[in-house]
């Protein structure tokens, strides 16, 4: 009987297991594109409530594992031109250099500096990775609502192979468009960041969170970024998204 | 207006506006240096440099991009001209008054990048000294606190995301400043006080440099290798009845740098072997091991710079790169929050006969102002190349208007 029992158990969490794994690569997906270009505002809201706001230009080449970004800064004026090449793979975590434009030189962001907060926002530099399928495992933890809309709640727990951060991450899906409508990321059991999606519009053919807002649970601080001028699939080039891509702007 | 310039501009005028991307940015600064200390041959204690520097770039076409930056500068102490003329050399003893700091072309066409013109080249992985970086002539009027200066020259880099290839050609020499003859960041020895010595002139060299590099990113490290045949941006002096001329020994050069990131830090590595083909310099090799981490709004980095003199002259030069070298070199900066941050700077000889160490603190306010104040601690004795500035420890306070 216990056997018995405990076989079910196993089955049913395989296959709860294997559901939150699919939800997660429909995710995907849905939003895999060849490209997607948009200009960020940034809104830094710091504990004490001071706000500053900074700018960036964003083009992403290739989706999910496979694909090379290049983000940069164009305000406030003393930040202009500081620029992230970020290389993400898919067996491992990303390749990162930042370029400073006052000195001329790029720096390799190393795995263990990516829980740096990037250049005074709240996103780390491992928040700007993209998060591939295959570098964690799920389990469905359940049914849940955000901002009104039903949820597939789950658990994303980092492979061996990629080096994170965090220990765990929840992960809310929306249940009628697969877009990902939050993110809980954690140290243990204690909450790190918390990444929420909103403004969920159809972009070509993609749903897409205009507004993200990520709270730094331990500086109490969050910054909001909106999207504008957001575009899918325009035609860019793989030599766009090297290091002297990085440093010619 | 030369003739090129003149057939150029209305090819440059006559470009398809549909793909112009015009971007600019610079700023004002002011900076007040208050030296506790005088000097025997410097009695100011009080020294205010005030910069403008403005930084444009067009996107004349999609393969096309031109760009320059302009500097107009102005201070009491006369380490700037006072003559209103606008320079394109950076060959002057003082820091010009009004200058095109940078102008070049870039042109992109697939993996191939060309870039020509005044423009800044860096080599090296190393954060605190870079041996392999020779295309990166400097201003020491402040020796502790270089700024880089941009050299004449064509680049072509050809970059496959994983391997690239630079390859340098430098037509035109561009020579480092040296601190000014009558201030207090050149110590004269003893045995010529009293003595009024006169720079008489420098002696260019005549032909052009070259170099080479290849960088490799592979899986979890990144290494280079370099070449550079030329000519050292550091002086000789060579003496004479009235005074002394500079001369710039022929350089060559072998360099390697290395990045390995590690689970609790990252290593960089750097290592340049100097040789002086008309035996005009030392020859030397340097190298610079250095250690990485951050830990949340903390960055550290740790290092050792030493050298290995391989072949001596008689000569005077003088070389920072050297002065820096049998030290312990070290930078922390702490974030304190998106508008704050505190840093620490430090080289410590090894033989304890000189130091030296900044500590500054750096406020932005709004999106266009930002105010730091700091202080270098200089401390030695004068056989030492950092001690021999015992003298120059400073306060420093900086407003800078961003736009």
């Amino acid at each position: 009987m216990s056997r018995a029992f405990a076989f079910c158990l196993l089955l049913s969490s395989l296959g709860f297991a294997q559901d939150a794994r699919q939800i997660v690569a429909e995710s995907e997906n849905r939003s895999r594109s060849k490209s997607q270009q948009y200009e960020g505002t940034l809104e830094v809201v710091g504990a004490s409530n001071k706000v500053s706001i900074k700018r960036w230009e964003y083009r992403r080449i290739g989706s999910y594992g496979a694909s090379k970004s290049i983000l940069r800064f164009t305000a406030p004026a003393e930040v202009k031109g500081v620029a992230l090449l970020i290389v993400n793979h898919t067996d491992r975590a990303s390749d990162q250099w930042m370029w400073t434009p006052a000195i001329e030189r790029d720096r390799r962001i190393a795995a263990q500096d990516r829980s740096t907060r990037f250049f005074g926002t709240d996103f780390s530099f491992e928040d700007l990775e993209e998060r591939d399928v295959d570098q964690f495992d799920y389990k469905l933890m359940g049914d849940d609502t955000i901002d009104g809309v039903a949820c597939w709640k789950i658990e994303s727990k980092p492979r061996q192979s990629k080096s994170s951060q965090y220990t765990s991450s929840v992960v809310w899906v929306r249940k009628d468009n697969y877009t990902v409508a939050q993110i809980e990321s954690y140290s243990q059991s204690k909450l790190i960041r918390r990444i929420h999606y909103s403004d969920i519009q159809n972009v070509s053919g993609i749903w897409t969170p205009r507004t993200v807002e990520v709270y730094d649970a331990n500086r109490k601080s969050r910054t909001v970024l909106k999207l504008e001028k957001l575009e899918y699939n325009a035609p860019m080039k793989d030599e766009d998204f090297t290091l002297e891509a990085l440093r010619r702007g | 207006m030369g003739k090129l310039a003149r057939a150029l501009l209305p090819v440059l005028f006559s470009l398809p506006l549909a793909a112009q991307t015009f971007s600019q940015r610079g700023y004002l600064e002011s900076d007040l240096t208050l030296y506790p200390e005088t000097a025997p041959n410097d009695s100011g204690q009080a020294v205010d440099d005030s910069l403008f520097r403005y930084e444009a770039s067009y996107q004349a076409l999609p393969w096309l991009r031109l760009a320059g930056s302009f500097d107009a500068r102005f201070d009491t102490h006369e380490q700037a001209e006072r003559t209103a003329r606008l320079d394109w050399q950076d060959r002057s003893l003082q820091r010009p008054a009004l200058s095109l700091r940078e102008f070049n072309a870039t042109i992109t066409k697939g993996k191939l990048t060309a870039e020509f013109g005044k423009q800044f080249i860096r080599w090296g992985k190393a954060d605190i000294l870079n041996p392999t970086d020779r295309f990166a002539p400097k201003d020491f009027l402040t020796v502790t606190d270089p700024d880089f200066l941009a050299v004449l020259a064509a680049r072509v880099t050809y970059d496959t995301g994983t391997d690239s290839f630079d390859f340098v050609w430098q037509p035109r020499f561009t020579p480092s400043r040296t601190p000014l003859i009558n201030e207090r960041w050149t110590v004269l020895p003893q045995t010529v006080a009293g003595i009024s010595l006169v720079d008489l002139g420098a002696e260019y060299p005549g032909r052009s440099a070259f170099g080479a590099r290849w960088n490799h990113i592979g899986s979890g490290y990144e290494f280079s290798a370099s070449f550079y045949d030329g000519f050292n941006s550091l002086p000789v002096f060579q003496g004479a009845l009235d005074g002394f001329f500079r001369t710039y020994p022929e350089l060559r050069l072998y360099g390697a740098d290395a990045a390995v990131p590690l689970r609790w830090f990252t290593v960089k590595a750097e290592a340049a072997y100097y040789t002086s083909p008309d035996r005009q310099q030392d020859e030397y090799v340097i190298y610079v091991l250095q250690f990485e981490r951050q830990i949340k709004e903390l960055s550290i980095v740790a290092g050792y710079a030493g050298d290995a003199i391989t072949a001596r002259t008689p000569t005077l030069q003088f070389s920072p790169e050297l002065g820096f070298a049998r030290a312990i070199l070290a930078h922390a900066q702490y974030t304190i929050d998106s508008n704050r941050s505190v840093a620490v700077d430090a080289a410590v000889r090894q033989n304890g006969r000189g130091s030296w160490i900044r500590a500054e603190y750096s406020q932005s306010f709004g999106q266009h102002w930002r105010a730091t104040a700091g202080y270098s601690w200089i401390r030695g004795d004068d056989g030492d190349f950092l001690g021999q500035f015992h003298r120059n420890s400073f306060g420093l306070l900086a407003l800078r208007y961003s736009f």
